[in-house]
């Protein structure tokens, strides 16, 4: 049975649990590399952004005619002698098969996989009801035995050992298995299921398609037991979620470009079938299959007109989400989801299966854009993830404390500089003498000591800029300086390095005084309202018009300042146009360095230090820039060493490290193990969120790599 | 492209999803394969769905000759013995290696699934080079008001469910054998 956590301190130990599974941290991690290494060979020759684009717009554009191809393919199916149904909900599918499977005598009844089957429990009421039921996927048949659910929506069994298999396979069996022979493991299944397909009088499969123009369902499949299942048994029922539905073959072939590459890194699957109607059948007295297939509404035709969440119904089910997500990789299926998986089940969960599953787990996205990115159908899962917390909290009709706290300091920016100014005399004490807090003060819990923490400057970069700011003649580009609360108020130096970087290069550098937090932590606490106030205040304060560009030295920022606005303000808003300045005016340092100001090497001295780099998730997935600052690297005299899974998420996420620290130091970790593989002296980034994780994970754990943001790298040899 | 690169491709292609991929010459020929192979394998039956009546005979002969049963239509009552099924291909698709093959007859299916493993003759004639060239003929099968069931076959069966590893041969045949003739079937 499926446990989902519905409270915070049951997750947390779910969580540190899965955390100490030693199989199932290796198994996960190696899937995560592997998995991402393989994917550009995958995709070679493939034109993924476009295809993807595609799809969206073929699928938004047939979610509002739901019903209309639901029509359409029912005509052209019953013509060729099958049967279609509606089921409103779970209940009444099951209840529909059920009573399919009666009126026709069923006993027995094999099973193709169906993620739609999993969702309506249907096993469950089948056996229930007292017929033998048998899946006959071999992760799902593995599962079954174990009574679990799957962990993954194409991979089952991931969670599982070959050792876990063997015994298993050794009880059901009675006989002793090998356990490190893999082939003889599925030679089992073979062998075993054999005799149940021959025997069974019904097959329940899903689709993977419901084509409306000629009532055909397609089905995706590699094992050929899907193919047995409606071969074999005189009946078969397919439960088909209503958003399968597509209007013609076209579509589907298109999808196929994209759907295997992006599940399991093929071309194609073994084996694609297309079924239409009452096909020849042997076992069946009129020689003719009992065909039925039920749709599945189960809240998807309310979805479908749902303005925010209808882009959830593109999900084509292809698993990558889960694939790339760093949480993930650390926790497994089990705790990440529900029925579904991964980024796309702490959305849907919340649609199919109440709020009672979702309220906790809905919260475990570190907010890394890994997801979106691989998405094949580009659904925007880190909003809608942060928006389906939002609707719990509104369900709820209760604000955490926290976000209370939080949308009433941001909202107030003089509140909020005077908590942060505090901030450095509270912890003066705690620091001694050096830039590190090594041991926290005991309100902290343990698990929050992965990482040293930084001290709060004791002037913050805004009371420096009076005796900082420089007037330049004749400047080539004026630019305002967005500093984000992270260089503001804690790393000061980072901005004073850009100061330095640009002396020579006459840009006149604007602070404009009354900016404030970008509104990233207030948008990613679901408080978008505030995350909205905020933007407004930055907008008054920063004045677009009278910059070139607007420059930021946090990934964070930059990404949020630049495509969030557009998601949170309303359609109709006055600002529109000046978000928009703004938006467009947004720079990270990289690319006005490399691109703007197209630095040279003369600039700088070579010193061939060998330096390692992290690519913030919101620079490289979220501003999508990615050559700039390895370039910049090399062009200010260092050498640029490669380290395993650069473009992984560090694990801060802002507030995300002090809800979910156990994670937070899980992916850190494993940051850093890949860093300190490399002979780098110096590990970079253009972050100082990013530089906070890091730098304290390193202080922690008493690395020799110095860790610093890509501008004091520069500033260092500079000449 | 030109018909040799379509069938390189397609050859490559499959070979890279573990079918084993020959060329040859006529339906005699694949034929002498089909028994050839079955003895090698100690096979002792073959099931072969979806020929024409000449062909039929000629592997009739070959399978009298060389001491094999060649399984009876229905297939049904046979499914626990079939070791070597022999069907057509309809088509083939030279971008991924696949196999298409109407398989609404249920013999075709049953051959297809339950074989130990299934030859497949592709006249190279049907090589296409990707699916959307086969979008106006799949179409035709599926808008037609007739029961269908049309299957893309690209390799052997696989999984990867236990701890990842691939392996091959799982519920469907465990090995797929391609022969691409150059000479029409017709
Ligand atoms: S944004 Fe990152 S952490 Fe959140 S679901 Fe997506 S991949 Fe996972
Ligand atoms: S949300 Fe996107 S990536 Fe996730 S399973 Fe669905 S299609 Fe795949």
């Amino acid at each position: 049975m499926i446990k989902t956590a519905q409270d915070m301190k049951s997750y947390k130990k779910q969580l540190k649990e899965a955390l100490s599974d030693k199989f199932l941290r290796t198994a996960l991690d190696n899937f995560y590399t592997a998995y991402r290494e393989n994917r550009p060979a995958v995709y070679d020759g493939i034109d993924f952004e476009g295809i993807k684009k595609e799809i969206a717009t073929g699928k938004d554009g047939a979610l509002p005619y739901l019903k209309e191809l639901y029509e359409e393919f029912k005509v052209h199916a019953e013509t060729a002698g099958a049967k279609v149904h509606i089921a409103k909900n779970a209940q009444q599918a099951n209840e529909i098969i059920t009573a399919i499977a009666k009126e026709h005598h069923v006993e027995k009844i094999v099973k193709a996989k169906s993620m739609t089957a999993e969702e309506t429990f249907l096993n469950d009421h089948l056996e229930k009801e007292g017929f033998t039921v048998t899946e006959t996927d071999l992760g799902e048949w593995i599962i079954q035995l174990r009574k679990e659910g799957p962990s993954h929506m194409v991979m089952p069994a991931i969670h599982l050992s070959r050792h876990q298999v063997g015994d298993l396979f050794a009880d059901v069996t009675g006989k002793k298995q090998n356990s490190e022979d893999i082939d003889k493991l599925v030679k089992v299944a073979r062998q075993e299921l054999r005799p149940t397909y021959l025997a069974a009088d019904m097959g329940i499969t899903g689709a993977n398609f419901a084509i409306a123009e000629s009532g055909a369902l397609g089905l995706v499949t590699n094992e050929g037991n899907m193919r047995l299942v409606t071969t074999m048994p005189r009946v078969h029922v397919a439960l088909v979620g209503y958003d399968k539905l597509i209007p013609d073959l076209k579509t589907m072939l298109r999808i196929l470009k994209v759907l295997p590459r992006n599940a399991t890194g093929q071309a194609i699957t073994s084996y694609v079938t297309w079924i239409k109607g009452a096909v020849e059948c042997g076992a069946s007295p009129s020689n003719r299959k009992v065909m039925h297939i039920v749709f599945l509404d189960n809240g998807r035709l309310a979805l479908a007109k749902d303005p925010v969440f209808s882009p959830a119904l593109r999900c084509i089910r292809c698993g990558a989400c889960a694939n790339v997500c760093p949480v993930y990789s650390k926790v497994g299926g089990h705790k990440y989801g529900h029925v579904y998986i991964g980024a796309i089940g702490l959305i849907l969960t919340l649609f199919y299966h109440g709020i009672e599953n979702d309220r906790v787990i809905v919260q475990n996205c570190i907010n890394c854009q890994a997801c979106r990115e691989v998405c094949p159908v580009d659904i925007d899962l880190p909003h809608l993830i942060k928006k389906t917390y939002r609707a719990v909290l509104d369900q709820d009709g209760k604000t955490p404390a926290k976000n209370l706290i939080l949308s009433r300091v941001m909202k107030n920016r003089r509140l909020f500089h005077f908590i942060l100014r505090q901030g450095y005399l509270a912890q003066k004490p705690l620091a001694r003498k050096g830039p590190m807090i090594r041991h926290l003060p005991n309100f902290f819990e343990k698990r929050h000591g992965f990482r040293s923490l930084p001290v709060i400057a004791e002037t913050p970069f805004r009371d420096q800029w009076k005796y900082l700011r420089k007037q330049v003649v004749r400047p080539k580009y004026t630019v305002a300086l967005f500093a984000g609360c992270a260089v503001d108020f804690i790393y000061p130096e980072h901005a004073r390095a850009l100061l330095r970087l640009l002396e020579r290069h006459r840009v006149q550098v604007e602070f404009p005084k009354d900016q404030t937090c970008c509104g990233l932590p207030a948008l990613m606490a679901a408080e978008e309202e505030t995350a909205r106030d905020v933007a407004l205040q930055n907008i008054r304060a920063v004045q677009p018009e009278n910059y070139d560009y607007i420059l930021t030295l946090c990934a964070s920022c930059g990404s949020h300042l630049k495509h969030n606005g557009f998601k949170i303000f309303k359609k109709d808003s006055d600002w529109l146009g000046n978000l928009k300045e703004f938006s467009d005016k947004i720079i990270d340092f990289s690319s006005f360095m490399v691109n703007v100001l197209d630095v040279s090497s003369e600039e700088f001295k070579a010193t061939h230090k060998k330096v390692a780099y992290h690519a913030p998730c919101h620079l490289c997935r979220g501003l999508h820039v990615t050559a700039e600052p390895r370039k910049l690297i090399q062009l200010a005299g260092y050498t640029y060493v490669r380290s395993k899974d650069e473009d992984v998420c560090c694990g801060f996420g802002g507030s995300y490290s002090i809800d979910f620290p156990e994670i937070s130091a899980e992916i850190l970790k494993k940051k850093l193990d890949n860093v300190e593989d490399t002979p780098a002296e110096l590990l970079v980034t253009d972050c100082p969120g990013c530089v906070l994780q890091l730098r304290g994970g390193m202080d922690k754990r008493r690395g020799k790599i110095q860790v610093k943001h890509i501008a004091e790298l520069l500033a260092e040899t500079v000449f | 492209m030109p018909n040799s690169d379509l069938i390189q491709m397609m050859k490559q292609r499959a070979e890279t999803v573990q079918a084993i991929v020959s060329k040859i010459t006529d339906m005699e020929e694949a034929v002498r394969y089909t028994v050839d192979l079955t003895q090698k394998q100690g096979g002792r039956t073959v099931a072969a769905a979806g020929l024409n009546p000449d062909e039929a005979r000629l592997m009739k002969t070959a399978c009298e000759t060389f001491q094999l049963e060649l399984l009876e239509f229905p297939l049904r009552p046979h499914t626990h013995e079939i070791h070597t099924s022999f069907t057509p291909a309809d088509w083939g698709i030279a971008e991924t290696g696949t196999l298409v093959i109407d398989s609404s007859s249920e013999d075709v299916r049953i051959a297809t699934m339950l074989a130990e493993t299934h030859i497949a003759v592709l006249p190279a004639s049907k090589i296409k080079p990707d699916s959307a060239a086969l979008e106006k003929e799949l179409n035709a099968v599926l808008m037609a008001d007739t029961p269908s069931y049309y299957a893309f076959i690209t390799g052997a069966s696989r999984t990867a469910d236990i701890e990842r590893v691939l392996a091959i041969g799982v519920h469907g045949p465990q090995e797929l054998h391609i022969l691409i003739v150059e000479e029409d079937r017709e």
